[in-house]
């Protein structure tokens, strides 16, 4: 599999113009003020650090779409550990395990119930967010009654280097670095191919397709705890809106990198720039002046026009 | 006493057949799959195993390729009783299945499909990827089949290329049974005669392989001894200079012995 396939060339090509569109055209070159990159490179992760799961499960042939619910949950599991006084690297370990642990049930609910994910991560949307509008009661909950500022928890989240450098943006790259090593040089990663590409050879060839794919479901739910850790250290406090959308705007982010949605084909340094292109096209239609409200509109065209170019391109590519 | 037992066991391999399947019964519910059938495979042998659809072909098979258990019978591997419990257990005996369009993930490299749920690592579980593009490239021309990049995705690949990359893939592994499962379904006539000298290839490599096919033609073409089931019985079992395409054709459509 080569990670410069003609799809992500086309996605690299798709990002710098659009890049240059917004340097040049943005008034006053605003997009490319300090504060402007710096806004950028504290919010980007937050999508960025759920498509690289959502995209990497994807590959396997599954979706999740109750990523929207396994970050709130895992953000208020936060908020109350840290409420309780729980040591810091408890709170830490147990809200990843909390990801994990929906992220292992959803899993198994794909792949022992043989339910396509679709549904069965609809139902686990769903149930978690009632249980969690019911355990929180709809209050948001602020973080610094319960937490001193300048505490290594809050600095490994969003801390800053030097003079203004976001934390996050290490982190997403760091995780992108990760989950590139695994999906296209570990063994691991061609088992996650093979399992969405064609799962009857992978089974007959000895891969445990069921383990392969609860694996994928697990790293999802750990990268959502994550970031709702992040989420909520930045926003300072639990908000039981929180990652509402989140499942469709991953998804989307690895479509534009050139994932399919039918399993098999996909990439990291795709998945990557797929969030960069989203997030900037964005930011950069807020501020050459589109409506805030309205760019989901937007948002929602550049996704279709990208679909049609890759169907076009890969039949192209195919010939 | 080394040269001795040194052709001692030569004429045991010549002599016990690689596979032996005794008195085979296989029952699905109430139907009768198979009954009673004795199959034999030689070492370094292709053989024609040929029937109408519903004959049992498949089933006999996947007995011995693990899928299926025996409801009754014996079989015997390199001379030993075994006893075939899963696919896995198959394949560390040596047998393995080439399955039609079952055995290749299309948008994956060639030398990741060859490697596929086997790959060489380097360290901690990361593959060595060198390692897989030269030994694929390397076992794909001892199949004298010319592909110049194994970076390649299969999808590029024709179907009677695609039949050869899933073949190299268990000559690498060093199988001592290959079972092809109707390989030159859907292929033109020209890849068809590819698959079938992949087959030569594999018996000059010292591998004995079954040759599933409806297809008399082919299977007159490539193999050296046929073995007829019809209605999950053993109609006949001929070495090719004992009988003919007409012959064969005879037997499988009337059903019946001679």
């Amino acid at each position: 599999m080569r990670i410069f396939s003609y799809k992500i060339t086309f996605t690299i090509i798709v990002f710098i113009i659009l890049l240059l569109v917004f340097i040049f055209f943005t008034p006053n070159h605003i997009f490319l003020k300090t504060e402007n990159l710096g806004a950028l490179g504290k919010l980007m992760p937050d999508l960025g650090i759920i498509a690289l799961g959502a995209g990497t499960l994807m590959i396997s042939g599954e979706f999740d779409l109750s990523v929207g619910s396994i970050i709130p949950t895992s953000s208020f599991v936060f908020v109350k550990l840290l409420e309780w006084g729980a040591p810091l690297f408890i709170v830490l370990l147990i809200t990843l395990l909390t990801g994990a642990l929906m992220g292992t049930f959803n899993g198994l609910l794909v792949v022992k119930g043989n339910l396509p994910s679709f549904i069965a991560t609809l139902g686990t949307m769903m149930f978690w967010r009632g249980i969690l509008y019911v355990a929180c009661r709809m209050m948001p909950i602020g973080i610094r009654a319960y937490l001193e500022p300048g505490l290594w928890l809050e600095n490994m989240f969003t801390g800053t280097l030097g003079n203004g450098f976001p934390v996050q943006i290490l982190w997403f790259i760091g995780f992108s670095i990760i989950l590139g090593l695994i999906v296209h040089f570990h063994r691991f990663g061609n088992w996650i191919y093979v399992t969405g590409d064609n799962k009857i050879a992978a089974r007959a060839m000895g891969i445990n397709t069921d383990m392969v794919k609860t694996v994928c479901y697990i790293i999802v739910g750990v990268l959502c705890s994550f970031m709702s850790m992040m989420q909520a250290l930045r926003l300072e406090s639990f908000a039981a809106t929180q990652g509402i959308g989140y499942e469709l705007k991953a998804i989307a982010s690895s479509v534009v990198g050139g994932t399919s949605l039918m399993g098999g084909i996909g990439s990291i340094p795709g998945i990557f720039l797929g969030t960069l292109t989203i997030q900037i096209l964005e930011n950069g239609l807020i501020l050459m002046g589109a409506p805030v409200f309205g760019i989901n509109a937007f948002i929602g065209v550049g996704i279709i026009l990208f679909a049609i170019l890759h169907i076009n391109v890969e039949r192209i590519g195919l010939r | 006493m080394d040269s001795q037992s040194e052709i001692q066991e030569k004429k045991r391999k010549t002599s016990t057949p690689l596979v032996r399947m005794i008195d085979i019964d296989k029952f699905f519910g109430k139907v009768v799959a198979l009954k009673g059938v004795n199959f034999e495979v030689k070492e370094n042998e292709i053989l024609g195993l040929v029937g109408d659809n519903g004959a049992g072909k498949s089933t006999l098979i996947k007995i011995l390729s693990g899928f299926h258990q025996a409801d009754r019978g014996e079989i015997y591997f390199e001379g030993n009783k075994v006893h075939i419990h899963s696919p896995k257990y198959a394949k560390r005996l040596g047998i393995e299945t080439v399955y039609q369009e079952q055995a290749l993930a299309p948008h994956i490299s060639i030398s990741r499909n060859v490697f596929m749920g086997r790959e060489p690592t380097k360290f901690l579980g990361f593959m060595n990827r060198r390692k897989m593009d030269h030994d694929s490239l390397d076992t794909i021309s001892k199949l004298g089949l010319r592909i110049k990049d194994t970076e390649a995705a299969v999808e590029a690949l024709s179907g009677g290329q695609r039949q050869g990359v899933a073949i190299a893939r268990v000559l690498y592994f060093k199988a001592k049974l290959v079972i092809l499962d109707e390989p030159t379904m859907a292929l033109s006539v020209k890849e068809s005669q590819q698959v079938m000298e992949f087959m030569k290839q594999l018996k000059s490599e010292g591998i004995s392989v079954i040759f599933i096919t409806h297809n008399i033609f082919h299977a007159y073409n490539a193999a050296e001894r046929f073995f007829i089931l019809s209605h999950g019985e053993g109609l006949a079992d001929l070495k090719k200079k004992d009988t003919s395409i007409d012959h064969l054709i005879e037997l499988i459509t009337s059903g019946r012995r001679e």
